[in-house]
């Protein structure tokens, strides 16, 4: 895509948000060399407003307050294709070190769905700073309360009706396994938007969804929807009652990582620079304000380590999604 | 009463000097916004929604409030002058307000549509304030089986618009239905049509097809047509001219309408998922079957442009319902808002209100004065606006369509989309020429996938049987409903037929009296339908 066009449109809708550091030089990270000496073009591949962008706009945010990266930071927007835009175009990029962008699920799950042109070990790795969990969840009005009860009706049921966001996606997989480990069955609807899936588990309309801690908080507190299992690796202080899936013999549930990319072939000497820099960031108490906020666990793997995890995680969820039959 | 306290304490919150100016730049920005094509209130929301997350809770809801209504408004002048809406929400008011601004009324078709969103706005806001907990608890027996019932109570309009000609008309929305199928199948997660696209894997977008359909469709007719060679008939739309204002005729032909689609409006846009769009297509489509003059719609009648407006503007005050009661985002404009509550640091929730009642309230007295602030910078703006009519088809043309290919791009920075919305141009134009209706292709596109989405998930819930929908008390409320509106336009035609066939009686025992009489039986029966 040609660049100018999309400065010119960006400037036009006002989306280009130009953070200037005015910090003196990077002699808080010293990487060596003269990297960064430029703008650093940061791709958001989702709207405003989504857990991925309030990730990014949270990171650069850090970065501006600290005065650790000392030129500008200009933050776009480039939503499209569940992400294949955004990232196609950081991958677009390729051999820069000044473009770069966080991850999300679909990172994983768009190429295995489409044919992107590229795969999440393709970029070179930052790393990866939190997972995204889910919980399993039921309506508040429901006679099933807690983990056990729910396993106990769904039994009985035989086959329950049981929601997620989209089809080729880690609450598919969930759903799968937790019924697999029960032995019921379950009729699995998919949802594209999070709003219609809870007033339809509201409604009755399916007995139990799958949702992030994050997007659910408010409605667990209200007292309209239960928490029943949560699929990290410790419980959540929020909701110290609710078992983990490790603990109810589930495990090797999959996660979805919450990380940074630069473009494929960056330098060296960039990826040590933003690995030592985030290393800083993920210190900070704004950082841990926002895992808080977001129920989001400190989960870090930097450099090669996040590849392979980025690699290990797809592979899962190729093979779990094609038994499936999602693939 | 305690909702009144607490709007009153919400209102004094926003009436500071601050979020007055707030307001009105919000007002400001949204028209702007929403006079491009193909921004709509979600994408201007989206937009702006990055400025304010520096901002109070409080200033940055006033804000955003203002944009969207603004952009809301926006998108209808784009629909009337240029037949060209800029969100689905605001295709229903093509249909009479572009007819309207042919035959030299556009003034006080935007005056009528900013008076319509006004009362709609204000009766949205009363109705939050004092209905709120009922609405919330309908909106939450919502499943995907009445979703596809109210889907389908907006997909009746479509027998609406075919009117007349129905092999074309269905061929039309046959056609959207089919561009709606591309992209990723959500119940199986297997890509249709996409040819390998990665652009095209989330579907073919309905803007750039309106715009392309609607805009650069109507601009290549009327060149075929020979537009650009007709001298204009000039028409004054200063504010002091008469002809600028809405006349007696116009207000009580509107007053029906308006009050039907506000509270339509209301309750439709407070179910998730349907909104906006859905109630303005259903209000036209019950203005045009309660209307003595259903011949009338589609070549300029004010109530199918009141109704409708009104109808979409009351809708996204509903959508806040399910926003502020459950936390559950209803239409994609608040699934924005809720990404701002957050970067606010407010938990979304059905506890938001009684945590944050000043943000809450104040997020509702914003509404209120936002449509106030609306109805001030309208009466200062329409007559520019209107005067685009007085530009030369030869100037304004090319113009139009720049606007159109610049707005295209600047929703989501694609090229690919651009071009999807010039072949749409071409075929909106062939469209044109060999009778099809561009208006029945955009609404199936709109709601076919909504329609498709929501049947299946009730088939899997159901394991097949049709039976759900019978077994679920909402959705017997809605198939009844579904009756009535089918029954009506029937019952309309009988009611009809009989006063004709009295009036001819009437008009056999005057037959010895002078036409004036006939004539002012005819003008009596206009008044009734104002009153109606």
């Amino acid at each position: 895509m040609n660049r100018k066009w999309t400065a010119a449109a960006a400037a036009v809708s006002g989306m280009v948000l130009t953070l200037s550091a005015c910090g003196g030089g990077a002699d808080g990270t010293s990487a060596g060399g003269d990297y960064p000496s430029e703008d650093m073009d940061w791709t958001i591949a989702f709207g405003p407003g989504g857990g991925n962008d309030i990730m990014a706009r949270t990171m650069v945010d850090i970065l501006q307050k600290n005065d650790l990266y000392p030129e500008n930071i200009v933050v776009e927007n480039k939503e499209g294709g569940s992400g294949a835009t955004g990232w196609g175009y950081l991958f677009g990029q390729s051999g820069t070190g000044y473009g770069i962008s966080t991850t999300s699920g679909s990172f994983i799950t768009t190429p295995l769905q489409a044919d992107t042109g590229w795969e999440p070990t393709d970029f070179t790795p930052v790393g990866l700073m939190a997972a995204d969990y889910a919980l399993l969840m039921t309506a508040g009005d429901g006679e099933w309360s807690t983990y056990d009860e729910w396993v106990e009706y769904a039994k009985s049921k035989g086959t329950v009706a049981v929601g997620g966001i989209g089809t080729v996606n880690v609450d598919y997989i969930v759903q799968q396994m937790v019924a697999d480990a029960n032995g019921y069955k379950i009729d699995y609807v998919p949802y594209n938007e999070e709003g219609q899936m809870q007033t339809s588990l509201l409604s009755g309309a399916i007995d139990a969804m799958i949702s992030n801690p994050g997007s659910i908080m408010g409605q667990i507190e209200g007292g309209q929807m239960n928490a029943l299992l949560f699929t990290g690796p410790e419980r959540l202080d929020a909701l110290a009652d609710v078992p983990t899936a490790e603990e109810e013999g589930i495990s090797d549930i999959p996660s979805m990582p919450r990380g940074l990319i630069l473009p494929p072939d960056a330098p060296e000497e960039a990826q040590q620079w933003w690995i030592d820099t985030m290393k800083e960031v993920v210190t900070t108490p704004e950082w841990q304000d926002y895992l808080d906020e977001n129920y989001l666990l400190k989960d870090e793997k930097w450099g090669e380590d996040f590849t392979a995890y980025l690699d290990d995680t797809q592979s899962s969820f190729e093979e779990q999604l094609t038994e499936l039959g999602a693939l | 009463m305690d909702v009144f306290d607490n709007l009153a304490a919400g209102i004094m919150a926003v009436l500071t000097p601050g979020n007055m100016l707030l307001l009105l730049a919000g007002v400001m920005l949204g028209m702007i916004v929403g006079v491009m094509p193909g921004l709509g209130p979600s994408a201007g929301l989206a937009i702006l929604l990055p400025l304010t997350f520096t901002m109070d809770p409080t200033g940055a809801v006033v804000m955003l409030a203002a944009v969207y209504y603004g952009a809301m408004y926006g998108g209808t002048i784009t629909s009337v002058l240029i037949n060209t809406p800029g969100e689905s929400a605001t295709v229903a008011s093509t249909f009479d307000g572009y007819p309207l601004a042919k035959a030299g009324r556009a003034g006080p078709a935007l005056v009528m549509a900013a008076v319509g969103s006004f009362v709609a706005g204000t009766v949205g806001a009363i109705l939050i304030s004092v209905a709120a907990p009922v609405t919330a608890s309908v909106a939450a027996t919502f499943g995907p089986p009445e979703l596809f019932l109210v889907v389908v109570l907006g997909l009746l309009t479509l027998v609406v618009i075919i009117g007349g000609n129905r092999l074309l008309g269905a061929l039309s929305a046959l056609i959207g239905f089919a561009i709606a199928t591309v992209g990723i199948d959500i119940g199986t997660g297997q890509q249709r049509y996409t040819f390998g696209s990665v652009e095209l894997i989330n579907g073919i977008d309905f803007i750039p097809v309106a715009i392309g359909l609607f805009g650069v469709g109507e601009i290549l007719h009327t060149l075929w047509r020979g537009g650009h060679l007709e001298k204009l008939g000039y028409f004054n739309v200063s504010a002091r001219s008469r002809g600028f204002w809405p006349n007696k005729k116009d207000y009580k032909e509107s007053a029906g309408p308006i009050a039907r689609g506000s509270l339509l409006g209301f309750f439709v846009g407070a179910t998730p998922g349907a909104g906006a769009t859905v109630a303005s297509l259903m209000s036209y489509n019950l203005e045009k079957s309660v209307s003595r003059t259903p011949e009338k719609f589609g070549k300029g009648a004010m109530a199918g442009l009141a109704g409708p407006e009104a109808a979409n503007n009351a809708a996204s005050s509903g959508a806040m319902v399910p926003l502020l009661t459950l936390g559950i985002p209803g239409s994609a404009s608040t699934a924005v808002l809720i990404g701002g509550f957050m970067m606010w640091g407010l938990q979304p929730g059905p506890l938001l209100m009684e945590q944050n009642p000043e943000f809450a309230w104040g997020l509702i007295a914003s509404m209120y004065l936002g449509n106030v602030m609306l109805l001030l910078v309208n009466i200062f703006c329409i007559p520019a606006f209107a005067s685009i009519a007085r530009v030369p088809f030869r100037v304004l043309g090319p113009v139009i369509i720049v606007v159109c290919v610049l707005g295209t791009f600047t929703v989501n920075g694609s090229i690919i989309e651009v071009g999807i919305m010039l072949a749409c141009g071409v075929l909106g134009f062939f469209m044109r020429r060999f009778g099809l209706n561009p208006a029945a292709l955009v609404i199936a596109l709109v709601l076919g996938p909504m329609a498709e989405e929501s049947l299946r998930q009730t088939l899997i819930i159901s394991g097949g049987s049709f039976d759900i929908f019978l077994e679920r008390g909402t959705s017997q409320v809605l198939l009844a409903a579904m009756v009535v509106m089918l029954a009506l336009p029937l019952a309309g035609k009988g009611i009809k037929k009989a006063s004709s066939t009295a009036m001819a009686r009437v008009g056999r025992k005057r037959r010895d009296d002078t036409d004036v009489d006939a004539n002012a039986g005819e003008d009596r029966e206009h008044d009734k339908v104002g009153s109606a």
